[in-house]
């Protein structure tokens, strides 16, 4: 019995002061994360939609089941977050609309597309530039050009561009639904 | 195509065997024999950079293997033809667009890797040519995966069949050839004569692209699609894509085909399964390749299912023996 | 103990990838570039290092029924101060390898080189430890990374070196690197998993075949030598 409770004393300093080690750094570096982190959304959002400020408004409607977040830029228009999957894996998409429902421009936050081909819908490289340009000023009847819209899609990356597509349908809708 | 007898097995024979003047050389010019219509049809739609990506492809497989070997200072194999062979079943994979440089990187890929670092010639797992044309397409998928005929980008028949936009080849228009597609792959004619070549000379046999083929045909026979005949569509299936070419020259190569007879029957049937299943569900419309790689590594397990039984042994006695094995091993675990 | 002994140790004759073959899952995951590469590697010498010194130190104190236990919590306090400094001052880098900084916790090398090193042995030679160990495996993934990125993008350095204006060093994961040929020649497969088992495989050949060559030559020496004193 003695030992048992000594074992768990022993156990329970170290962890404690692994614990105590780790809240002090923690309180050091937390602010600088947080910053980063807003700097990062900002640029995503300030890329899509020119304006000053981005206030979150409260989205909550069963029928927009992939949007994540809208936030409103007075005078601008929204930004909708949303995540939906893609050929590999999860994408994160930031899109901008204005208040005439036409799309200011998207950005790719996050996702795990196949390097060289789906990946280039976030790549700053040409291709992935002139793919992004193509969204602007498009309004909710987007389609990929090969089901009748303007879109064309990234070379061997259909199905990438035809999520991306649609989601940038879906968040127009979704914005249209706010008013 | 690799060939596991090498040329003295048949010289230390003790039983009344049939003797055989044929041997992997033989057997290596059979197949280049029998391409020759495919490449003629190849070059003659595609122009003479076809033609020149055969040659390169040829001349950079057998001096990758003369290269390696001479280097780990092994045998010199390329007389063979094995790895000329290779490098002319790659290229009949690959879009007619390829560059040259792109099509010797495969090859490098193929011998090297494939081929010679599991021991060269009838001990690799994969087929060479189709490993080299998977690490091509996943490395250059913005070239490999379009069709560019004269600059200009067209869809793969299969893009078609199993995309948005109707179909405007023909069924004569498929089997004869006159559609995009990789080198070798577009005319079912050309690619009939050379497999009627092949088995009348006795290199391969029926059981295996017959039975590829028949899965395709019956599975999209059965699966059918919107706006089209069930016939139409399942003869489309098989002509229109690669499963004539790879069932016939791709999936027959003997180090990586089972050797029993029910093994070959089932590897043919997987394939076919595998191709339709990719064709269907996908990502790629074009799924054969792929479908012929993923049997490959099924094809230690197929040969060892399908044992071929002993001569001169009666099936009790057959049977017997395997369940005295079947004790002992347990035995041996307890 | 002998420190050039150590050295060879941690960077040859018993490198922690090529001959332990320990901690492979981030090697081949992370290493498409040389920024990844280098950050990582620094990543697990740095918490390898601290690692072995405090386990050193307190193994007199801490009971052997528990020692697994106590290892774990002091590498997973390092290593989530090591991603918490990431993240707060080399996003870049942190944003890069991903789940891999907080996945050092479970890399085989630092729970290994605790078992079976610092829990014998006094602090100097296990702060030493950590040092070699952590050079031969940044070295290894040093090489795999400029194979893969060389052959996979045509590039050196990337995200490391900037070359659009003179040539720098970035911190921050932006610089482009030398382009050594154009990208589309590269084979897009070397920086994809596919490529790093690839790379790591014939790393792996080519030492044991240069450790077997090198032990031939020595034992066809001492041969020699005995058959001269004879």
């Amino acid at each position: 019995m003695n030992k048992i409770v000594k074992l768990a004393l022993v156990l329970f300093a170290v962890s404690a002061i692994v614990a105590g080690v780790l809240g002090v750094v923690n309180e050091l570096t937390y602010p600088v994360i947080d910053a980063q982190k807003q700097a990062k959304t900002a640029a995503a959002f300030a890329s899509v939609l020119q304006a000053d400020r981005f206030e979150l408004i409260d989205f909550s409607n069963p029928d927009f089941p992939t949007v994540q977040t809208v936030h409103k830029a007075e005078g601008a228009g929204y930004v909708v977050t949303s995540t939906f999957s893609g050929a590999q894996g999860n994408i994160t998409l930031a899109v901008g609309v204005d208040n005439d429902f036409k799309c200011t421009g998207i950005s790719v936050i996050e996702h795990s597309e196949t390097s060289g081909l789906g990946a280039n819908a976030a790549s700053t490289g040409e291709v992935g530039v002139n793919f992004r340009k193509q969204f602007v000023g498009q309004d909710e009847s987007i389609a990929l050009s090969n089901a009748g819209g303007s879109i064309d899609a990234l070379t061997g990356a259909t199905i990438t561009s035809r999520a991306i597509t649609e989601a940038v349908a879906t968040s127009i809708l979704a914005v249209e639904s706010l008013s | 195509m690799n060939e596991k007898n090498e040329r003295m097995i048949f010289d230390v024979t003790y039983q009344p065997q049939v003797r055989t003047v044929r041997d992997t050389q033989r057997i290596m010019l059979d197949v280049i024999i029998a391409t020759l219509p495919i490449v003629g049809f190849g070059v003659y739609r595609f122009g003479w950079h076809a033609l020149l990506l055969v040659v390169s492809s040829m001349a950079g497989c057998v001096f990758f293997e003369w290269a390696y070997r001479r280097l780990l200072k092994k045998s010199i194999t390329i007389d063979d033809l094995s790895a000329a062979v290779t490098g002319l079943l790659l290229v009949m994979v690959l879009p007619p667009q390829t560059p040259v440089w792109m099509a010797v990187i495969g090859d490098f890929f193929a011998i090297v890797i494939v081929k010679q670092l599991y021991g060269g010639i009838g001990k690799n797992f994969l087929n060479p040519a189709l490993a080299g044309r998977a690490f091509l397409t996943a490395s250059y998928s913005g070239v490999l995966t379009v069709v560019m005929i004269d600059g200009v980008t067209s869809a793969t028949p299969l893009g078609y069949l199993y995309g948005d936009s109707p179909m405007p080849y023909t069924l004569a228009q498929s089997f004869f050839g006159a559609i995009p597609g990789s080198i070798g792959e577009i005319s079912s004619f050309a690619i009939l004569a050379g497999a009627a070549y092949l088995i009348a000379r006795k290199v391969i046999r029926w059981r295996i692209p017959l039975s590829v083929i028949g899965t395709v045909f019956a599975v999209s026979f059965l699966g059918g699609h919107a706006g089209y005949g069930r016939f139409e569509w399942a003869l489309q299936n098989v002509c229109a894509g690669g499963v004539m070419f790879t069932g016939i020259f791709m999936a027959t190569d003997y180090a990586t085909s089972p050797v029993t007879i029910s093994g070959q029957i089932i590897y043919g049937i997987g394939i076919g399964l595998l191709t339709m299943l990719i064709r269907y569900f996908g990502g790629y419309a074009e799924g054969c390749s792929y479908a012929i790689l993923i049997m490959n590594l099924c094809t230690w397990a197929i040969d060892k299912a399908c044992h071929r039984r002993q001569f001169g042994v009666s099936r009790s006695d057959f049977l017997a023996q395997k369940t005295a094995g079947k004790n002992a091993k347990k035995e041996a675990v307890s | 103990m002998n420190r050039k002994k150590q050295f060879t140790e941690g960077l040859i004759t018993n490198n922690p990838v090529l001959v332990q073959q320990i901690g492979m899952c981030a090697t081949m995951a992370i290493t498409t570039t040389l920024f990844n590469g280098i950050g990582m590697g620094l990543s697990v010498l740095i918490i390898l290092t601290c690692c072995n010194v405090v386990i050193s130190a307190i193994r007199k104190i801490i009971p052997g029924e528990i020692r697994l236990a106590i290892f774990v919590v002091v590498i997973a306090g390092f290593v989530t101060i090591v991603d918490m400094l990431l993240k707060a001052f080399v996003p870049a880098l942190s944003e890069a390898l991903g789940v891999f900084i907080p996945l050092i916790v479970v890399n085989c090398i630092i729970i290994g080189r605790a078992e079976a090193f610092c829990q014998k042995m006094p602090v100097k030679d296990s702060f030493f430890d950590g040092i070699f160990q952590g050079l031969g495996y940044t070295c290894v993934l040093i090489v795999m990374c400029v194979v893969r990125e060389l052959l996979g993008s045509g590039r050196f350095g990337g995200g490391l070196i900037d070359v659009a204006n003179g040539f720098r060093f970035t911190l921050d994961g932006t610089g482009a690197g030398i382009q050594i040929f154009p990208e589309s020649y590269g084979a897009s497969i070397m920086t994809l998993p596919f490529g790093g088992f690839l790379t790591l495989g014939l790393l792996i050949a080519a030492m044991q075949y240069a450790l077997k060559k090198a032990e031939d030559k020595k034992a066809k020496k001492a041969e020699e030598k005995k058959e001269a004193e004879k």
